[in-house]
């Protein structure tokens, strides 16, 4: 999953960028409010962790030009402002979850996940497909109960393909979902980390769409 | 005792008592002139009704001539100074007579005497100056009588005024009693007397000042809690990355992290004592004469081995024996934070200077950079507590406390010195000027 964070303190973003990491989410952080709106307006991240103390554009504002243009992906508000008005404000304006600095980097990511399930219209946290099972808090699979070991980019790849079952994603796409505005991009990294996929979970589960994408296979023969 | 009411109210009854004894006094006197004029003219009367009749005419003990302590005495003499006849033997006269009136003093008290020649018979006729005094007192009593009786009326209506006139006294302690750090709201002045609204307004005026002093230390308080949030977070989630690392390169550079967050919260907690040391009132150091160009010298010796790391120029250009009067910690202060300003935000390469000067009436301390500059808007809001200019939100600019242009006002301020922003060197860059004058 690929998160914008938007926070103008550099200690605290380098920090915050790094945790999410660590717990498997794909980070780019922004500084301000206008350059938070043009990486939005990139439509690649998923969610967006949103300071309201940014310079050049409040974060308030960015929240509410972005759910005015109809743009409904999470957003969750960091502030060191905890009074109860300011929160209200966030709320009102859009937001859909906060956490009060100085907060905690399990908890942040947490919440993340909650904002991030909620957006796909589940309600368990451990998501399912066929005999396989993905937890994206522990970032545990398990395939008919065995857990398999998988890389952090691996992970990141079947997070996508999981939470657009039936979608064919393309190459971009995926390297979307895999890659940060800082990560160097491999060339035939999707490939070769699908092919691992493929070996460790089973070749039936991804399905290559030769000239547009993957997508994962039906249910019932991921079930085999 | 101090109270307006009982002070008021004795000086009012010294003051009446004064009066009415005054009125007193000048009646009886006025009394006694008049009695005096009509008892002499009285005792006038009956000498010449005595010499107009054979003295044996009268009888003694007439009404007329009475037989009271006050009547009057009657004594005739033939020309051989034989006494003819006394009207009351009990009383002594003198045996002389002088013609016309006297006043004789005699064992019995003071007499008024009245003689007359006529047909070789003296005729005296006397009367106890006594008599006309009581006459005199009794008509001063009469007059002074009712004024002491509405002495005590005059009394109870002047403590009730006096009262009522004071009770807004009263209200306006009510209102103050009220009055509390939180609730400092102005007090009614209408219905006041003149008297008190000076008072009044006066409280009303502090009462102001108070509110907005009070206002400041709690905007201070907020945004110094606010402003302390940011680098405790940051220190929170460095200390979590240090817990999280599972190899030693990953902790040590976690606990790298963590000690340079600590270190930023430190400088941010002390730039806050700083600032609540510059709070007017709190520092009370007499002052000193302070050598400018020494302080200077020490804040560039501290602050090269930054430049130095960043390949800045940094020199001061010294007139020697420039002095100002103040306190030279705070001075110090003044200059590391303009030069660590200056030294932060000028990029790698560039040029710091220090400039101590004299000037006609004033002595000049500047320093200039060629860093980014601060634009124009941004001028009037980088002496604000914890504002940032755009300068200081650059990429890659180290964050800095948003206090050390406040502290330098308020330093600035203390000196009766004016800071002054302008441009840096070679046209760009940030010039700050800061004048002492003499």
């Amino acid at each position: 999953m690929r998160i914008l964070l938007a926070e103008d303190d550099p200690m605290i973003g380098v920090s915050v960028r790094r945790g999410l990491t660590q717990d498997g989410f794909t980070v780019d952080w922004v500084e301000d409010g206008r350059a938070a709106e043009v990486a939005l307006a990139e439509r690649v991240h998923d969610a967006l962790v949103l300071d309201l103390g940014l310079p050049r554009k409040a974060g308030l504002d960015v929240l509410a030009a972005m759910r005015r243009r109809g743009d409904a992906r999470p957003v969750l508000i960091l502030t060191a402002r905890d009074a109860v008005a300011d929160r209200v404000a966030g709320l009102d304006a859009g937001a859909d979850d906060y956490v009060v600095k100085p907060f905690d980097l399990g908890e942040l990511a947490a919440r993340l996940r909650a904002l991030l399930r909620r957006g796909a219209g589940r309600a368990e946290p451990v998501i399912s497909y066929g005999s396989l099972r993905f937890n994206p808090s522990t970032r545990e699979v398990r395939v008919g109960g065995e857990v398999v070991q998988l890389s952090a980019r691996e992970l990141a790849l079947l997070e996508a393909l999981l939470a657009r079952p039936g979608a064919i994603l393309s190459r971009a796409q995926l390297e979307d979902k895999l890659y940060g505005w800082n990560d160097p991009v491999e060339s035939n990294a999707v490939e070769v980390h699908i092919h691992a996929l493929r070996r460790k979970l089973g070749t039936d589960l991804i399905r290559n769409v030769r000239g547009v994408g993957w997508m994962l296979a039906r249910r019932d023969s991921a079930a085999a | 005792m101090t109270s307006i009411r009982y002070r008021l109210l004795v000086w009012l009854l010294i003051g009446a008592v004064v009066a009415i004894a005054g009125s007193a006094i000048a009646t009886y006197l006025r009394a006694r002139d008049e009695a005096n004029a009509l008892f002499d003219y009285q005792l006038k009367q009956m000498a010449a009704s005595l010499t107009d009749a054979p003295f044996a005419a009268v009888p003694p003990g007439s009404p007329v001539i009475g037989a009271g302590a006050d009547a009057l005495v009657v004594q005739i003499w033939d020309r051989n100074g034989v006494q003819l006849f006394l009207s009351q033997p009990r009383r002594v006269l003198p045996q002389h007579a002088q013609l016309g009136f006297t006043t004789v003093a005699t064992d019995n008290g003071e007499w008024r005497v009245f003689s007359t020649l006529s047909e070789g018979q003296v005729v005296q006729v006397a009367q106890p100056m006594s008599a006309r005094r009581e006459l005199a007192a009794s008509m001063a009593l009469r007059t002074v009588l009712p004024l002491l009786a509405a002495l005590p009326f005059l009394s109870l209506i002047a403590w009730i005024t006096i009262a009522r006139g004071l009770s807004p006294l009263d209200r306006v302690a009510d209102a103050v009693a009220r009055r509390s750090p939180t609730v400092l709201e102005a007090l009614s002045e209408t219905g006041l007397p003149s008297e008190v609204r000076p008072l009044v307004h006066a409280l009303n005026g502090l009462l102001e000042r108070l509110d907005h002093a009070l206002a400041a230390q709690r905007s201070f308080i907020a945004d110094a809690a606010h402003e302390l949030r940011t680098p405790l977070t940051a220190v929170h989630l460095q200390a979590q990355l240090a817990e999280r690392a599972t190899n030693d390169g990953e902790r040590s550079a976690a606990l790298s992290e963590l000690k340079g967050g600590l270190e930023r919260a430190t400088r941010l907690s002390e730039q806050l004592l700083a600032l609540a040391r510059e709070e007017p009132g709190v520092s009370d150091r007499a002052p000193v004469a302070v050598d400018l160009g020494a302080t200077a010298r020490a804040v560039v010796a501290d602050l090269a081995p930054l430049a130095a790391a960043k390949s800045i120029d940094l020199g001061l250009n010294e007139t020697p024996g420039v002095q100002v009067r103040g306190d030279v910690d705070a001075l110090t202060t003044l200059v590391s934070n303009l030069l660590d300003n200056a030294v932060r935000y000028t990029p790698a390469g560039g040029r710091v200077d220090v400039v101590i000067a004299n000037e006609d009436h004033a002595a000049l301390l500047a320093v200039r950079d060629s860093g980014p500059g601060i634009s124009r808007e941004d001028r009037e809001r980088v002496f604000d507590r914890f504002y940032r200019g755009a300068a200081a939100h650059a990429a890659g600019a180290a964050h800095g406390s948003g206090l050390g242009l406040a502290i330098v006002k308020r330093i600035a301020e203390r000196h009766a010195a004016t800071v002054e922003l302008g441009p840096g060197l070679h046209g760009d860059g940030l010039g700050v000027t800061v004048r002492f004058p003499r």
